[in-house]
């Protein structure tokens, strides 16, 4: 009878547990989508920046044109005259899933836009990020942990950096992937099921499609099935876990267009392919040693290790002669940048500049996974008592994230998910350690020690993770109890029940700790919030500024761009610097010279000494590309700081590197970049002076430009061959139509004027550049 | 221009082969006089740098021009190889590595151009000759240069900014030489690699024997917690940051020289030493909290449980502490909640 009621209340406990999670999980899920919405409320649901607008862009054409279209696309609205073929130099994961999703909602007559699902893709796909870490942290360390580390990630100052609504860019959707992927490998890891090894094939394929950042993936789990095999740790899970990826993952990834051979081509593969032929290897040695007595097996080993030696080396060494034949040694500079720190800052000035690539400081980390940092040495600890399969593959992924965020800020994204699940683990372990204290003291004071105990930590714990805590314990036995079925290796529940019952703490410094860690947990949350109101709410396409009277909105870019859209031919070609070459054909549907898709140097140089020439040479320049509009962006009126005179000497230096008669030194007055009447005579009739500060002095009756802090040098002058035709209401953007040539040349007949100036054309097509 | 270096080759290599014939130079024109003894002197050099002095100066200066030959000079100073800013001692380095790149790549021109390098101490005269006051200096003497003050061509700081490569590059652009690839003696000679590589097939063997067996330095899980610690200790400390750009531990004070500052303002910079000391911080909160859940509990004495708890909270309360104040003035970030209006 006894044992019956016990066994009945442990299912209902079972039961309420599950539902607990469910509910917890959920709450999460809503947390994590609604986090990311300040950009939404605090601006309106616009897609952000820059390379989200051509992730929308495609996004439309997919929508419209179907999924073989765009494999096909030849995009001919962009890099003029050259265009740019689409379909193949895309990671396609975050655009087919837009794609989907619109088409799921619209075939259940939901109507949304496709501008809408794209700025929700991201909060939506964070919530399935932290879904993802808790069944990745559930295989590591137990429910409690798992839910601990989703709320954690729901909410991580650096993910949210990527993925708040309207940032509509890979890394949206990546970073779930990668998630899932890693829970996937565990899973398998952890049952030796086939049929999560092929899901993890296909999870992988979805990482390929999805980020670049896969090859952090296909380095990392074979570095853990070495680590494995080097400790022992080798068994036919593993085996499984393993080789089925790498067979059908390379196979999937090499679909991939953008990827295509490079799956097999590449150094960044090559450790998957060297741990695979060491794991069959392995897994010989193992079959041997099971089917040989003891004495057998020691002459056998002799035999087959030499055997698997010569055969290593022997690959190994075609391996080498490969990889030396190639001048980078096969790895491209991104990735040798991370094996050797300095290796970019030495060779690679193009990626050593972008400041996403440089090596942070600690407030970094501070920022950008806060109070984290200080928990996860405490988790890294945790794994390694006792260390699992699982465990020591979270430990791989924190030492190795952490060390690449080292060197590269832009990584910090990959150690949030880590960190996540560190302290996760470290928080639901710490939690476990306090409360039972707690329990454990209160059964021995009081009357009703269960209710008691939960009131206890009821009262300390405010949010979320107090149920998660209290679940943390019955989860957990649950889940030992299923896995000693399966696997002797952890020790028996039993043994660790009595354990637990003897390895308390003092109640009152436990009331402390729990208030403490509490207390920090709050911090985090009131961090992670205002970071997501305030550092990463910005769309960067409309901009605020509030002063003493009140709120100011620059719309400024939209109203160009719409005007562009409205007021000029639909093959009209628009030149800009490559900053605003998405957005103008994502807004205005314009053909533009360069973007953002950097791939074709010469022609952004050429755009770049279009624009540091003097007015003549910019307007031949730009009329053998047929331009029609160009549009520059000036912030000196309203103290925008990133216009183009502020990016202008990079327009000087990218368009020097091609053609030499651009000289850096020329635009500056003793090594200093000046536009006031200090400045050089080159600045001052560039082109990019002359549209950035036409007619400026009419503004305030003086000139003075507010990002500069200065007086303007030139002030009254006159353009010869380009007109202003719109200037935005707080001029931060301005769009010039190149004159006709008709007006240039005085004095000749209609006749002869035009054919002199197709002829001229034709022989200047080289010279204008040169 | 394609002739006329071959012509020269043979000349050269007519007067080298001449020259070296004679046992005693027998000075018939004072040019030959002295290519011969710069040729001795650069064989006489291990890097086929010659030590200029003054009077040597001198006699090449006042050869009649067009000088037989090119003159790369390198001006160095003893006294101010400890300043790593100037970074002399590289680019000395890398100066006598050229050196002898261009003479083994090209046999032929070796009394062609002639690298130099003259010390301040010994020929200051030379120094004010060229009116050199800063370093470091590089200076090409072109054979036509009669003025060596005007008409010789100084090296820019971007010419020798990639070190060996760009002076290679200023070579060929001045003074029409091909210096060829770079000859840099590898980091570990051909010996030790062999050394290693048969120390590595000679040990693999009982590693393998040991491993198949699980018993060797990686199966004690202590260390690789160790080594996980440390890294992440390592990273989240900015030390990669410290090593790509060089930073030192400290700086002195603007302001009062005397006083040293370690935690520098303004988040895009920090200082070697800020950098472990936080990471320090950051590392020794998880450290003591996992001290407390895994080995604390296992301690039978109530008492001793309270005191460590209590040093364990209130250590780990001031690191929180003192990293929040430290990033708030580091960073001038003011952060805070979204409280209800009427809380306040």
């Amino acid at each position: 009878m006894a044992a019956q009621e016990t066994s009945q209340s442990a299912i209902f406990r079972h039961a309420f547990g599950n539902v607990l999670s469910f509910t917890v999980l959920l709450l999460i899920g809503v947390m994590a989508f609604s986090i990311r919405l300040f950009s939404v409320i605090k601006y309106e649901s616009v897609i952000h920046e820059f390379d989200p607008y051509f992730n929308y862009r495609v996004t439309q054409f997919l929508t419209k044109s179907g999924v073989y279209d765009f494999w096909n696309w030849f995009d001919d609205r962009t890099w003029y005259p050259l265009g740019r073929v689409i379909g193949g130099t895309v990671y396609p994961g975050l655009t087919l899933t837009a794609g989907t999703l619109w088409r799921i909602l619209n075939s259940i007559n939901i109507p949304l836009s496709v501008e809408t699902v794209c700025v929700f893709t991201a909060p939506v796909f964070s919530a399935f990020a932290s879904w993802a870490t808790y069944l990745l942290t559930k295989e590591i360390k137990g429910a409690g942990a798992g839910l601990t580390a989703a709320a954690l990630l729901a909410m991580v100052p650096s993910y949210i950096s990527r993925s708040v609504a309207g940032s509509y860019d890979n890394e949206a959707v990546a970073i779930f992937a990668l998630i899932f992927t890693f829970y996937l490998y565990i899973k398998t890891l952890n049952t030796g099921s086939l049929f999560y090894a092929t899901l993890n094939a296909i999870a992988y394929f979805y990482m390929v499609c999805s980020w670049g950042g896969y090859t952090f993936i296909i380095n990392l789990i074979p570095m853990h099935v070495l680590l494995c095999i080097v400790t022992g740790r080798y068994s036919p899970r593993l085996y499984i876990a393993y080789a089925p990826l790498v067979v059908l993952g390379t196979l999937l990834a090499a679909l991939v267009p953008v990827v295509g051979f490079n799956a097999v081509m590449t150094s960044e593969h090559f450790a998957s392919f060297l741990v695979f032929i060491i794991i069959h290897v392995v897994a010989l040695v193992y079959y041997i040693k099971g089917i040989l007595t003891p004495q057998m097996f020691k002459v056998a080993v002799t035999l087959v290790v030499s055997v698997g030696m010569v055969l290593c080396f022997a690959v190994l060494a075609v391996l080498i002669a490969l990889v030396a034949s190639s001048p980078t040694k096969g790895w491209s500079g991104r990735s040798l940048s991370l094996l050797d720190p300095t290796y970019a800052s030495k060779y690679i000035p193009i990626i050593a500049s972008v400041s996403e690539h440089q090596p942070p400081t600690w407030p970094s980390y501070f920022m950008d996974i806060n109070v984290l940092a200080f928990l996860v040495p405490a988790g890294i600890i945790a794994c390694f008592l006792p260390l699992s399969d699982a465990s020591s593959f979270a430990v791989l992924y924190i030492v190795t994230s952490v060390y690449f965020s080292g060197v590269m800020v832009r990584l910090m994204l990959v150690l949030a998910p880590a960190a996540c699940i560190m302290s996760g683990i470290a928080l639901s372990e710490a939690f476990d350690v306090f409360t039972r204290s707690i329990k454990f003291h209160l059964v021995g004071t009081t009357q009703n020690p269960q209710e008691n105990a939960g009131d206890a930590t009821k009262v300390t714990q405010n949010d979320v993770k107090s149920e998660k805590s209290e679940d943390t314990v019955k989860e957990r036995s649950s889940r030992k109890s299923k896995k000693k079925d399966k696997e002797n290796i952890e020790k028996p529940s039993l043994v660790s029940r009595v354990e637990k019952r003897l390895l308390v703490l003092p109640l009152e410094t436990s009331v402390m700790a729990v208030f403490l860690v509490v207390l920090l947990g709050a911090f985090y949350v009131v961090h992670c919030v205002w970071a997501a109101a305030e550092a990463y709410s910005a769309p960067s396409i409309v901009l605020t500024s509030r002063s003493h009277d009140g709120l100011h909105v620059f719309d400024d870019f939209r109203e160009a761009y719409a005007w562009l859209s409205h007021n000029t031919e639909v093959d009209d070609k628009v030149a800009s610097w490559w900053d605003y070459g998405y957005q103008t054909t994502a807004m205005a549907n314009r053909t533009v010279i360069v973007d953002n898709n950097t791939w074709n140097n010469t022609h952004i140089a050429t755009v770049g000494t279009a624009l540091s020439s003097p007015e003549k040479a910019a307007w031949d320049i730009f009329n053998s590309l047929d331009v029609k509009y160009v549009l520059v962006v000036f912030g000196g009126l309203v103290g925008y700081p990133s216009d183009d005179i502020n990016k202008f000497l990079w327009m000087v230096r990218i368009g020097g590197g091609v053609f030499p008669h651009i000289k850096e030194p020329d635009y500056l007055r003793d090594g200093q970049y000046r536009i006031d009447s200090q400045a050089t005579p080159t600045m001052l009739n560039c082109l990019m002076y002359k549209l950035s500060y036409y007619r400026f002095v009419e503004t305030d009756g003086r000139g003075y430009d507010k990002v500069r802090n200065t007086e303007i040098g030139k002030k009254h002058f006159k353009l010869n061959h380009f007109e202003e035709v719109f200037t935005t209401h707080h001029w931060m953007v301005r769009i010039y139509k190149l004159k006709s040539p008709r007006n240039r040349i005085r004095g000749k007949t209609k006749r002869s004027k035009s054919k002199s100036g197709t002829s001229k054309r034709s022989t200047r097509k080289k010279n204008p550049w040169q | 221009m394609a002739i006329s270096p071959t012509t020269f080759a043979v000349a050269a290599l007519l007067v080298i082969s001449h020259l070296s014939l004679l046992t005693t130079p027998a000075t018939s024109l004072s040019s030959d006089s002295l290519l011969t003894e710069l040729s001795d002197l650069q064989s006489q050099s291990p890097t086929g740098v010659i030590r200029l002095s003054d009077s040597l100066l001198r006699r090449i200066v006042s050869l009649p021009t067009p000088r037989p030959f090119h003159a790369l000079i390198f001006f160095d100073a003893h006294q101010l190889h400890s300043k790593p800013e100037l970074s002399l001692p590289t680019l000395k380095s890398e100066f006598g590595l050229v050196s002898a790149s261009f003479q083994s790549n090209n046999p032929n021109f070796k009394s062609k151009l002639f690298f130099f390098e003259i010390e301040f101490q010994e020929s200051q005269s030379s120094f004010a000759l060229f009116g050199v006051n800063s370093l470091p200096h590089i200076r090409l003497i072109p054979p036509t240069a009669s003025d060596v003050k005007t008409e010789s061509i100084q090296m820019d700081a971007a010419d020798y900014s990639r070190l060996g490569d760009s002076m290679a590059e200023f070579i060929e652009s001045r003074a029409k030489f091909t210096v060829g690839p770079i000859n840099r003696p590898p980091v570990v000679s051909k010996k030790q690699i062999a050394f290693v590589i048969a120390v590595i097939l000679i040990w693999s063997p009982f590693f393998l024997k040991k491993l198949i067996a699980g018993n060797t330095i990686f199966h004690d899980k202590n260390i690789w917690m160790a080594g996980s610690v440390f890294v992440y200790f390592f990273s989240v400390s900015g030390a990669m940051f410290n090593i790509i750009r060089k930073m030192p531990m400290f700086i002195a004070d603007r302001q009062d020289p005397s006083k040293l500052v370690f935690f520098y303002q303004g988040s895009g910079m920090q200082l070697g030493a800020e950098g472990f000391s936080i990471g320090f911080l950051y590392t020794i909160v998880g450290l003591l909290l996992a001290f407390v859940t895994h080995v604390l509990v296992r301690v039978k004495n109530k008492n001793v449980q309270r005191v460590v708890m209590l040093f364990v909270l209130l250590v780990s309360f001031w690191a929180v502490k003192k990293v929040v104040f430290l990033d708030n003035w580091k960073t001038g970030y003011g952060i805070h909640g979204y409280m209800p209006t009427s809380w306040q």
